[in-house]
This record gives structure tokens, C-alpha cells and sequence, in this order.
């Protein structure tokens, strides 16, 4: 693992545009082969609130939120303190600002540069915005070409007047010029190939090219732009997407498409996947295949919608009415949002059972460099063995589990898809044997199918093993890191498969290990739990809630702290 | 009304008002069988038999002319459903086997009176000797049925009460 | 047999037997619905009825063709999404009282205005069935037969057709489960008509509301051409007694999806066109 990197905290509040200076700046980085991470935080307001881009520089992809940030710009500082928990200052921090006699306690004493935004924005142009001359200022500390900058900026700015675009013409050439030397040494650029993408952009491209071609979107944050994406992706390869009036009709139009054998996806967060879970018990039963992406936020109910946490584990996990096996992955990082998505819609295809994808907020709204996502290669479809009747029976039980599924417009298959227990034909059953083998059926095609290597991603050796699912994987891998600096070097098994768990890959993983703790970000340990239920192993828990993203640092010292002990 | 001025469209309504007959008699006798109601259950599988009889009777009849395609809605009878078809609703679960009988009765003299109007009124001479000959049989049916009925007893009052509430659904 | 018409309502039946109460309505929509069918000649094999949850939701099962028997209140939502994913397809929504205007009474709301090409038939008895007899959003105010209302629910009755309009709804119609023939031909017009067409079935529950026999006397055929605009169809439903059957309201207006969300390169290669989205990612 590569060890250079630059934090940089933007913020600013009433329009400053900061988000935008921090797009910008990881674009232009990126085209010159750089690799970093964007991430965003606001205030409530829609409009004019503080807002904060947190940008990370690195070398590597395996991409944390930063612990603490080598530079904290400000443009103002309106309302910094509400970001106080996350832009945390080192030692050697340093401040650029305008204002310093406004610098908040917990960054006094730091080196602080001045810059005057507002006079060298309104000096170089008439149109001139702060944000343009912090984006040259810094795009300078990261010696990337004037050019650059200049050819993201415009693009931004493609549609906007062009008086505003000289504007921001102007003031990166004099922020550009006005920029004082930082000494320090800046991650290598030296990419190539990359992309460019929020997980929840991923995670639409991967529902699409693993063949969805329906959509019903009901809005919520942190999951929209996972379904604006896909709104014109869908349209581009001549699909549809439908807005909904509210979750449960999003839900239930995705299984009317399936229900016509078009892969169907719909993606929602926390309180959407609470709305949606009888339909998806629905699914279960009437052998519906598709696919729902849950972007976690902070819970339960309407929460810390901005913000990132992993505490929907439970409801994906157990959330559905009756017995109802179901499949739930995660993503490990931005490119595996597509390729954990692209992979939850063979097998729900596969398999003719809802997928639950679980990403996060962190994931889904955070901007990254990354190589370009690795896509499954087709599943070999699961042919069910061959019927002994010329009759088709919907609900057949077979070896597999799996029976074949007709589609409106077959020839001679004409079923009717039932919520209710049903025989073998598909007709409405109440009789225990009918009950015992469709809930062995279901079972039995999770359970007996051969999910291969990918159900997670195993790391390292030692006797300790740091155990996640989902965005937490890269904040373990940098906490193993440090620990094997400290001379305690741990293995860490990411589960990108949740439900059916992996219990033999996971046994064999964690084989020998005389401590297994299981890290995750949220505040009832639900992963520990459900493992906990799971396998014969040592383990720990160390669940840490949100807002604040996980820290490699806090997990290493946990980690290490009780080893000592 | 209007009167079948040609046999082809009286034929048509022939066929369809006992092709109608029959397929209700055998829903209304499914119905309830499943309820558990056998007595008329089975009863009115007999009555099914009965109006395939006739209807086999008008087909074969119908067999030499090329009758009229009509669409249900396009029948021209005296009441919103072809007059021997048994209406749903005045099925019960517990209704007895003489009710079941009386429903049947109706219909039956529904469909002698509806054949005896286009006997007397039909412009076409032919039509009215065809619509003469299925008033008379289906009188006869009627007439049967009423001595059937005079030799069972009217049920009790009460009898279509059931002490359980009804039963939530399986 | 000589038959009396080309296919047979018989031909669309499943060989599941219908389990609802003799003297229940519902076996009247199923007889208009299955007329309805043959006389279109409907292929079996392209033809789709989506319910939910309640007595009228059972009867897909009992038609021949292909079915999705869903959750309660929803199957208005899986039956616009099947539409939109496969538009070659027939699809008719149906279900009950409850399940469209009370638990499903926002995607009643939203179909209407959003105009996706199908046929919704509610069939409405004024209660709750199959969850024994409660009062239902269309039940009279002061219908004390219920434990759960025992001095009636106390609120006023939902107006389907009244509300339809007030959502958009194109095209609205009223049948009664004593006259099959008309309803069948309702149906078959719904069919034929290009955008959401709404069928508000008085389908009599001779088990909890006996009273409902009464109907046959009270229901009364309009015999006017249905009319053409909203303001004009506004007073006669909010002022008529909601017992005027036949078509109503007929105003086409734009289907969902419009032409610009069909796609405009439908021949255009999908993995091009996958790859170029994958291009708009390159950082470089």
C-alpha cells in the first residue's frame, strides 16, 4: 500500500460554490493520472447552506474517509463548527483563509495562510467567485497544469453565460499566481485508464450491463442519483425507468417488469427498504427475480439522511415477513457497487429471487479515481431439470430449486404468480406438505447454489482476523496495515455475499484464528450478532455508529489496545 | 324487444340462451359443491344436462343456416341476461334443494314465456312454429318442475341461518 | 357444436374453480370478463389480470391466461410496471373496494393521472370480505353490521368515479354485477381504449351485506353518450346517486409513457451505446 497522501478540506456557506471547487480539482487531478477520493457534507438548507468538499489524495484506490486534513481551506466560516466531528486538524494542518480572526478553537494555532478570496475574485473579474480563485490557488499546491484546470472549469461551466465562464477564467489564473508553496510531497500520478464515478453511478452501470432494462425510482437520499443515472443509462439502451408515487408502487412496478421477464431494479435507503419489504416477501414467494439497491444512512427513521452508517444490515438480513430466503450482498468500494450490483442481477435472475445490494452513503455519494469496475462474467444459467410432464408447473420441484420461468407471450405456460402458498402448478394451497416443500424449494435454491470466490475478499495472515462487509472492508484494510507496521500483522475477510452467508469460505478464511473481530458501523453490532449465530469462531465486536466515517486509525488502536490487554 | 323477423337471428338467440343456461347451471353447480351444498349441487348439474340437451336439439337445428355473430351485449332479450340464465346472486350457500328448484322454475318460465312471445309475435311464419316448439318443451321442463317441488316440503323459515360466523378465508 | 359466437367465454376459464360465496358478484365480473375476452378473440398467451388482496383479487386464477396475484392494495403498481416493461401485452388490474381506494388508494390516485395504457376494474361491495365484514372506504356511513364499527364507520363514503376524474382518469365506467352482458361489453371497450380505463363494478357481497340485493332495483343504465368533458362529468358524479351504469366519461389524452421517453434509437446497439456510457467515466 502506497503511503503518500493529501487531505484537503473545502468549505464555505451561501453559495460559495465549494463542492464545485472540489469537483473540479479531483478532475483535473484525475486527468492528470491522479487518484483521490471527493466526498461532500452539508448543512440542511437546499440552497446557501455551509457545505464542505473533503478531498483525499492518494496512491492507492482503497479509498477512507481522512482522519485529519493537511489543509483546511476556508472561504468563510460560517457554521464550521457543524463539521467539526469530521474536518479534523493535525500538527501540522495548515489553515488557508480569509479571515482569521473568525478561525474557530479547535484550528487555532495552526500556520495559517491568508488570501484575500473575496478581493482577488472581484479584482479579476466582474463575474469573479471565490471558489475559482481557491481552485487555482490549490490546483497550484498540487502542481497540476493551468490547463487542466482551465478544461475541467469550462466543461463545468459549458452551459452558463460566457461572462461567468471568463470569470472563472480569470480567477484560477490569479488564484493560480497567488498560490504560496506548501511543502508537501503529493501522491503519484500515475493512473492510467481510470474512471471517474460515484458508487451509485457504479451501481446503476452495473445493474445495466448485467441486463436490467426497468427502473421505478422513488426519491430519496442518499440513493436518487443511483436511479437519475439510471434514468437516462435506461434510456440510452432502450429501457424505461418510472417514477413511482411512493415506495411501495417503485417496488411493486419492479415486479410487474420482472413479472414480464424484463430484469428489473429499484434502489431506496433505509426508510424506502422498510416500505418496500412486504412486496419483497412477495417477490420471495411468487419467485419474482430483481434487484434493490439500499444506499444506508443513518437510521432509524428519517435519521442523518446525509450521512453514512451501516445499520440497514437487519432489515435486509431479516426484515421480510414469514420465511423468506432472499439474497443480500454488499459492495466493498465505489467500482464494486457495479460490479457487486451487476452480480446481484445474474443471481437474482438466476435464481428468481429478490437481491438485496447493500451500499452506503459513503459509497453512493462519494466521487473517486478508480480502474475501471471488473464486471462477472455471465452466470451459466441454472437449467432446472427436465419435467417428466408436458404440463408446465410454475412452482416445479426440482433438484435445484430452481424451476423454469415463463414469461406473458410464452406458448401453453400460463400461470398465475401467487403470494399465497401454492402447489407445484401454482394454485393456491394451504396443505402443510405444499407449505413444507415450496419453503424447501426456495431454500434449497439459495442454499445449493455455488456462489464461487467472489463472495468476499480475504487478506493477509495472522491469528487475528479483522471481519466487515460493505464500505468498512477499506478502513479494515488500512487498519491492518497499520497493525502489521506495529508488528501485529491481522487477515481481514471482507463479505461481499451476506444472505445465504458463506458459512465454509468464511470457516475456512478465519481457520486458526485465535481472535475474530468483526467491525462495522453501526451501534447494535449486527453483523457480529448475525454471525455470532453463524459460526464457531472467537468472536468480537466493534461496532461504531455513524455520522462520522470509520476511522482505520480508532479500529488499529482498538484492535491493538485489547490485544495488549 | 325485438321480434326475430328472420330464423337465422332467432336461432342465434336460441343457442346462446341455452348455451348460456348450461354453463350457468354448471357454475352455479360448482359453486356449490364447494360449498358443500350437494343437494343442489347435484341439481343443478341435472338442470346443465337438460339445457345441453336442448341446446344439442338447436344446434342441430341451426346446423342448415348461417346464423348471426353477436356479441353478448347484442342479444336482444327482454331482460339484462339471456332469460334462462340463472342469476349469480340469488345463489346461497344453504339454500335448499326446493329453492334451488324455484330459481330453476323461474328460469325455465323465463325462457317458455320469452319462446312463446316470439311465437306469437314473430312477422317470419317459420320462426314462430321453431319458437312454438321450444315454448312447449320448455313449459314441459317447468311443469316437471313443479311437480317435483309440490312433493317437497317448503324449508324452515330459519333454515339459511348458520350459528358459526362465517370462516376467515383458507 | 354449432357455438353462438367464434370463441367461447367457456375457453377462458382456468380449471380453478372459483371459491367465492354463492350469490357473489365477483362471479359476474368473471363471466364479463371472460365474454369480454372472447369476443376480442384476446390471445390467451399476451394477456395479463394483476390483483392484490381480497375476494375480487382472487380471480385471475380462474381465467386462462397469464396472472399475478400480489400483495394487498399494490397490484395497480405491478400491473403499470409489467405495461410499460412489455406494452404488446393486454393487461387488466382488478380487485376490491379496500384494496384500491383504502390501502391502495394512492396508486388508484396515480394511475389515473398517469394514463399507462391498461384497464383497472375495482369491483365494490362496500366491505371488507375476506377479513370478515368490515367497513370498507365506499360503505354508507351509518352500516352498523360490523363489530368493528359497531355504530357504523362514521365517515363519508369515497365517490370511485367522482375521484377518478379529479385524477385524470380518461375514461370511466360504471357496471353492476347483475348485468354481465353490458359490463362485458364495458370491459371489451376498456380493452380497445388506448390509456387507463377505469371500471367501477357494483359487485354485490351477498354474505355481509345481504341489503345489497336491493341494488337490482336502484341501478339505472345511462343511456347518453359518455361525456366529453371533465366539468360536465364532475357534476354528474358528485351529483347522481353512483348508481347510473354504462360508459361515462371518455376524454383521451397523452398515455404515459410520452413518445420522448420511448426510446429514440430503438435499433441503436445496446452494447454501444453501454460502452459509451462506460466512456462518459474515463477520468482521462
Amino acid at each position: 500500500m502506497g503511503d503518500t497522501q493529501l487531505s484537503i478540506a473545502i468549505t464555505g456557506a451561501g453559495g460559495a460554490g465549494v463542492i464545485s471547487c472540489g469537483e473540479l480539482l479531483l478532475k483535473a487531478w484525475a486527468r492528470c493520472g491522479g487518484r483521490g477520493l471527493l466526498r461532500k457534507a452539508f448543512g440542511p438548507q437546499i440552497r446557501g447552506g455551509e457545505a464542505a468538499a473533503l478531498l483525499k489524495f492518494t496512491d492507492h484506490e482503497r479509498y477512507t474517509a481522512a482522519g485529519r486534513y493537511d489543509i483546511i481551506v476556508a472561504l468563510d466560516w460560517v457554521n464550521f463548527d457543524r463539521f467539526q466531528d469530521e474536518i479534523i486538524a493535525g500538527p501540522d494542518t495548515v489553515v488557508i483563509c480569509e479571515d482569521s480572526e473568525r478561525i474557530p478553537a479547535s484550528l487555532r494555532g495552526l500556520p495559517v495562510i491568508h488570501h484575500a478570496f473575496a478581493q482577488l475574485a472581484s479584482s479579476s473579474h466582474p463575474e469573479g467567485r471565490m471558489n475559482m480563485v481557491a481552485a487555482g490557488l490549490l490546483g497550484h499546491l498540487l502542481r497540476l497544469p493551468m490547463s487542466a484546470l482551465l478544461e475541467q472549469a469550462l466543461a463545468k461551466l459549458a452551459n452558463k453565460p460566457e461572462a461567468y465562464r471568463d470569470g472563472a477564467r480569470a480567477c484560477i489564473a490569479s488564484g493560480y499566481a497567488a498560490s504560496k508553496d506548501i511543502d508537501r510531497p503529493l501522491p503519484a500520478r500515475d493512473a492510467s485508464g481510470a474512471w471517474c464515478l460515484t458508487g451509485n453511478q457504479a451501481a446503476g452501470f452495473g445493474a445495466l450491463s448485467a441486463g436490467v432494462r426497468f427502473a421505478a425510482a422513488y426519491p430519496i437520499t442518499p440513493a436518487s442519483d443511483a436511479l437519475e443515472w439510471l434514468a437516462g443509462g435506461l434510456e440510452a439502451v432502450g429501457g424505461h425507468l418510472m417514477q413511482a408515487e411512493d415506495e411501495l408502487a417503485a417496488i411493486n412496478m419492479t415486479i410487474g417488469a420482472a413479472f414480464g421477464g424484463v430484469p428489473a431494479f429499484t434502489a431506496t435507503s433505509g426508510p424506502g427498504l422498510a416500505l418496500m419489504s412486504e412486496s419483497l416477501g412477495l417477490a420471495v414467494a411468487s419467485e419474482t427475480p430483481l434487484t434493490l439497491l439500499n444506499v444506508m444512512r443513518g437510521g432509524p427513521s428519517t435519521g442523518i439522511p446525509t450521512k453514512s452508517e451501516q445499520a440497514d444490515l437487519d432489515i435486509a438480513l431479516h426484515g421480510l415477513h414469514g420465511d423468506a430466503p432472499h439474497l443480500v450482498l454488499a459492495a466493498l468500494d465505489i467500482p464494486d457497487c457495479a460490479s457487486a450490483t451487476a452480480w446481484a442481477v445474474q443471481l437474482a435472475q438466476a435464481l428468481q429471487v429478490p437481491a438485496i445490494v447493500l451500499s452506503d452513503q459513503f459509497l453512493g455519494q462519494s466521487t473517486a479515481v478508480v480502474a475501471p469496475p471488473r464486471l462477472p462474467a455471465a452466470l451459466a444459467a441454472a437449467e432446472p431439470t427436465p419435467s417428466t410432464t408436458d404440463e408446465y408447473l410454475r412452482y416445479r420441484l426440482t433438484a435445484s430449486g430452481v424451476s423454469t420461468l415463463a414469461h406473458p407471450g410464452d406458448a401453453d405456460a400460463r400461470y398465475t404468480a401467487d403470494g399465497l402458498e401454492h402447489n407445484e402448478r401454482g394454485t393456491p394451497s394451504a396443505r402443510a406438505s405444499d407449505h413444507r416443500e415450496q419453503l424447501d424449494k426456495r431454500r434449497r435454491k439459495l442454499e445449493s447454489f455455488d456462489y464461487g470466490p467472489d463472495w468476499g475478499r480475504c487478506v493477509g495472515k495472522g491469528d487475528t482476523a479483522l471481519v466487515s462487509f460493505g464500505s468498512a472492508s477499506a478502513a479494515l484494510d488500512e487498519a491492518a496495515a497499520r497493525l502489521a507496521e506495529q508488528g501485529a500483522p491481522v487477515r481481514t475477510v471482507a463479505l461481499r455475499l451476506l444472505s445465504p452467508l458463506p458459512v465454509s469460505g468464511l470457516e475456512l478464511a478465519l481457520a486458526g484464528c485465535s481472535r475474530v473481530v468483526v467491525v462495522e458501523q453501526n451501534h447494535s453490532a449486527q453483523l457480529y450478532h448475525y454471525l455470532k449465530g453463524r459460526l464457531d469462531l472467537p468472536l468480537e465486536s466493534l461496532a461504531i455508529p455513524g455520522p462520522v466515517p470509520l476511522n482505520p486509525h480508532t479500529i488499529a488502536e482498538a484492535v491493538g489496545a485489547r490485544q495488549d490487554a | 324487444m325485438t321480434l326475430h323477423t328472420e330464423l337465422a337471428t332467432f336461432l342465434a338467440h336460441s343457442l346462446a340462451l341455452e348455451s348460456e343456461a348450461r354453463e350457468r347451471y354448471l357454475e352455479l353447480s360448482e359453486s356449490l359443491a364447494a360449498h358443500h351444498n350437494g343437494d343442489a349441487a347435484a341439481f343443478f348439474q341435472r338442470m346443465a344436462c337438460e339445457a345441453g340437451q336442448h341446446l344439442e336439439e338447436v344446434a342441430e337445428l341451426a346446423g342448415d343456416h348461417v346464423l348471426p355473430q353477436l356479441q353478448p351485449w347484442e342479444y336482444a332479450w327482454p331482460d339484462p341476461e339471456a332469460p334462462e340464465s340463472a342469476s349469480y346472486e340469488a345463489l346461497h350457500y344453504r339454500m335448499s334443494l326446493v329453492e334451488a328448484m324455484h330459481l330453476a322454475l323461474h328460469k325455465e318460465q323465463d325462457a317458455a314465456a320469452y319462446y312463446r312471445q316470439v311465437a306469437s309475435d314473430s312477422l317470419c311464419s317459420e320462426t314462430r312454429r321453431v319458437a312454438a316448439g321450444f315454448a312447449a318443451e320448455e313449459e314441459q321442463h317447468a311443469a316437471a318442475l313443479q311437480t317435483m317441488i309440490a312433493q317437497l316440503d317448503e324449508p324452515a323459515e330459519h333454515h339459511r341461518l348458520d350459528e358459526d360466523d362465517p370462516q376467515l378465508p383458507a | 357444436m354449432n357455438e353462438p359466437i367464434a370463441v367461447s367465454p367457456k375457453s377462458f376459464k382456468s380449471a380453478v374453480k372459483p371459491i367465492w360465496c354463492p350469490g357473489c358478484g365477483h362471479f359476474s365480473v368473471l363471466n364479463a370478463i371472460t365474454k369480454a375476452m372472447a369476443a376480442l378473440a384476446i390471445d390467451k398467451d399476451n394477456s395479463v389480470l394483476v390483483s392484490g388482496i381480497g375476494c375480487s383479487s382472487r380471480l385471475p386464477a380462474y381465467v386462462d391466461a397469464y396472472g399475478f396475484h400480489g400483495v394487498h392494495g399494490r397490484g395497480l403498481a405491478v400491473a403499470q410496471g409489467l405495461k410499460v416493461a412489455r406494452p404488446e401485452l393486454t393487461v387488466i388490474a382488478l380487485g376490491g373496494d379496500g384494496d384500491g381506494f383504502s390501502i391502495g388508494g394512492n396508486h388508484f390516485l396515480h394511475a389515473c393521472r398517469r394514463n399507462v395504457n391498461l384497464v383497472y376494474i375495482a369491483m365494490d361491495n362496500e366491505v371488507y370480505g375476506m377479513t370478515k365484514g368490515q367497513a370498507s372506504p365506499t360503505t354508507p356511513m351509518d352500516w352498523d353490521h360490523s363489530k368493528l364499527t359497531p355504530h357504523g364507520p362514521g365517515v363519508r363514503p369515497f365517490k370511485p368515479a367522482a375521484i377518478a376524474l379529479a385524477a385524470g382518469a380518461p375514461w370511466i365506467a360504471r357496471a353492476y354485477s347483475g348485468n354481465p352482458n353490458q359490463m362485458a361489453k364495458l370491459i371489451a371497450e376498456a380493452i380497445e381504449f388506448e390509456g387507463f380505463s377505469f371500471i367501477h363494478v357494483l359487485s354485490q357481497c351477498i354474505t355481509f351485506c345481504p341489503e345489497q340485493t336491493d341494488w337490482k332495483a336502484i341501478v339505472h343504465e345511462r343511456s347518453e353518450p359518455p361525456l366529453d368533458s371533465a366539468d360536465l362529468a364532475a357534476r354528474l358524479f358528485l351529483a347522481d346517486d353512483g348508481f347510473a351504469t354504462g360508459l361515462l366519461y371518455r376524454e383521451p389524452r397523452a398515455t404515459w409513457p410520452p413518445p420522448l421517453h420511448i426510446h429514440k434509437n430503438k435499433n441503436k446497439n445496446e452494447n454501444e451505446a453501454l460502452a459509451a456510457l462506460a466512456a462518459a467515466f474515463a477520468a482521462q
